[in-house]
Formats: C-alpha cells, sequence, structure tokens
C-alpha cells in the first residue's frame, strides 16, 4: 500500500510479527527487548519472504528442504554482513559516518558480485523517481506506469552459461547481459480515451 | 485490490506483502547490517533498499546453482548438501564456505552427495 511509504528517506515497513520501529541511528532501548526474545531470528531474513523469493527460480514441481531453506537464509545474513563490512571499511577510510546507497554497490562489486550491479542500479533509480513521482503525478498515472515498469523488470534473469532459463513470465524475453537500460516498447500500451465509457452511455441515454 | 498488483513487479512484497512495497523487511535488513561491525552506525535510508534487491538476487543465484545440483542428482528436492556443493564449487560464494561446511560437517569440503545425512522430504 502506498500510504505505508512515508518518507523518501526512511521508509517504515510495519511488519506483522515484531514491533519494530526502524530508524537511521538506532537507540538501543528498544531494541534490546526485542533481542531477548527473538535474538535468533533477528540474525536472520524471514523464511517466508527467502522461500517466496527462491520458489521463482525452480521449476513448479521442485521441492526445498527445511533445512536447505535455512541454510539459504543464513547465508543471506553471511553476504549482508560482508558486504555491510566492506562498505563501512570504505567509509571509514574516506572519514564518513554514513553507509549510502552508493557504498553498498562499490562493495558489492569490489567483492565480485559486479553482475548485480545494472539491476541494482535500475531498481534504485526506478525507487528515486518513483518517491519523486509521490510529489508530482496523480495515483492514476502512475499505477500504468508502474505496470510497464514491473513487466520489464520481471524479464531479468541470471543467465550465468547455464542451459536452464527458468521464466516464470508469458513472453521470454531473456536478457544475457545485466547491463541493460530499458529501451522498451511496452506491448500493451494502455489506451487512454477521451470520453469514459459512462460518459458515452449517459449520451445515449 | 488494483494497487497491489501494480506494485507485483518491482517493489512487490512476498508473503506479507500487503505490509510493505518490498520482498525483504528493511528493518531486519538494517539490523543484520548493524550486527556486521562495531563501526557501522548510521546507515542510508536507501542502504536496506539497495541489498533488499540484492539479496533477492543473490537468493535467486545461490538457489539457480544449488538445483543445478539437484538435478545433476536426478532429484526434485533441494537439500542442503545440494547448496553446499554449490557454495564450494563457485568462487563468488568463497566467503560462504565456512558457514555451509560447519552447519553439520566435520569435514573441509562435503562431498556432493553424503547418504548418512541425506534426507529427501
Amino acid at each position: 500500500m502506498e500510504d505505508e511509504i512515508k518518507h523518501g528517506n526512511v521508509t517504515h515497513v510495519p511488519n506483522k510479527g515484531s514491533p519494530e520501529s526502524p530508524h537511521v541511528a538506532c537507540s538501543d532501548s528498544n531494541h534490546n527487548q526485542n533481542n531477548n526474545n527473538n535474538k535468533e531470528q533477528d540474525r536472520f531474513l524471514p523464511i517466508a519472504n527467502v522461500s517466496r523469493i527462491l520458489k521463482k527460480v525452480i521449476p513448479s514441481n521442485g521441492k526445498i528442504s527445511k533445512d536447505a531453506k535455512e541454510t539459504i537464509q543464513e547465508c543471506v545474513s553471511e553476504f549482508i554482513s560482508f558486504v555491510t563490512g566492506e562498505a563501512s571499511d570504505k567509509c571509514q577510510r574516506e572519514k564518513r559516518k554514513t553507509i549510502n546507497g552508493d557504498d553498498i554497490i562499490w562493495a558489492i562489486t569490489t567483492l565480485g558480485f559486479e553482475e548485480y550491479v545494472g539491476p541494482l542500479k535500475l531498481y534504485l533509480t526506478k525507487y528515486r523517481e518513483m518517491e519523486g513521482e509521490k510529489l508530482i503525478f496523480p495515483k492514476q498515472q502512475r499505477s500504468d506506469q508502474r505496470r510497464q515498469h514491473s513487466e520489464y523488470e520481471q524479464n531479468i534473469v541470471f543467465n550465468n552459461n547455464n542451459n536452464i532459463n527458468i521464466n516464470t513470465n508469458s513472453n521470454n524475453n531473456v536478457y544475457s547481459s545485466i547491463n541493460v537500460y530499458p529501451s522498451f516498447v511496452p506491448s500493451d500500451q494502455p489506451f487512454s480515451l477521451p470520453f469514459s465509457s459512462n460518459s458515452f452511455q449517459k449520451q445515449l441515454q | 485490490m488494483r494497487q497491489a498488483g501494480t506494485y507485483s513487479g518491482i517493489l512487490s512484497g512476498g508473503i506479507s506483502g500487503k505490509t510493505g512495497p518490498h520482498l525483504l523487511p528493511l528493518a531486519r535488513i538494517k539490523k543484520i547490517m548493524k550486527r556486521s561491525g562495531e563501526d557501522v552506525k548510521m546507515i542510508s535510508g536507501e542502504s536496506p533498499i539497495v541489498f533488499s534487491k540484492a539479496c533477492e538476487l543473490f537468493i535467486k543465484e545461490l538457489t539457480q546453482r544449488s538445483w543445478m545440483v539437484t538435478m545433476q542428482g536426478k532429484r526434485r528436492t533441494l537439500n542442503k548438501e545440494d547448496v553446499a556443493s554449490a557454495v564450494m564449487a563457485t568462487d563468488l560464494f568463497d566467503f560462504l564456505v565456512n558457514l555451509v561446511s560447519e552447519s553439520g560437517n566435520s569435514g573441509e569440503a562435503p562431498p556432493p552427495l553424503e547418504l548418512d545425512t541425506f534426507t529427501s522430504s
């Protein structure tokens, strides 16, 4: 829901489970209580979210064991720590206090994940655009634009010399190079008629 | 509601999709970032968002590689050993080697199929 995106800087994602109040500079008094109760869970991303993502890349008749999901969960947390550590070192070297998105992207590149950089930058640009759009455009126009963007986004899959291209979409556009920039033309352009069907019927009456 | 569909490509939520626009909870990502070191104090608002996407890409890549191992074994259930094999086989995932080998295996490099710990579920 759009209403839940409050600000550009600090985004609040209300979680169902724990009473978390995310903010940039963490004051630990609230978090200590949560940490004592579900310390284990805090170390990892929720398994349901992880599960949903990984199901996108295996066939529908494939299954994943619980311990595999948990292992992947742990690996993701390790990935976050790994990248954050690198980004944090960079900030320290440059005597900056705040880790920003560009630092993360830099760290990801440095650690060898340069294939991610293209989609990440695209994602970040779109996110920034959308945050800006909210100030300018009304909801209806934005939703049309987003539909076009989303169709493009779903086509980016990894193609690391695999024979397997698992694509859950109906149109089989597979981008072999991750570094693509939008030069697409959406196939179903929404038509905006100068008159609505409602008004037409009124005329007939 | 129409809005939920329009978000679905980029910023869609997962199971708890209605609670937020991103696939992964930003607050949890922030927590994990802070745990990574003493020096991590201030994090910009964009960082968890970048990570949200990066983690999604990472999960997809790791899963795809693991699934290839599963298929090589002519199985349809991806298990932990497949993940470990994929990690071992990929230079990029070297930082995970200790993580996958310490969870249950005593040796340095677990063999792709370990019959005593193999569970099919």
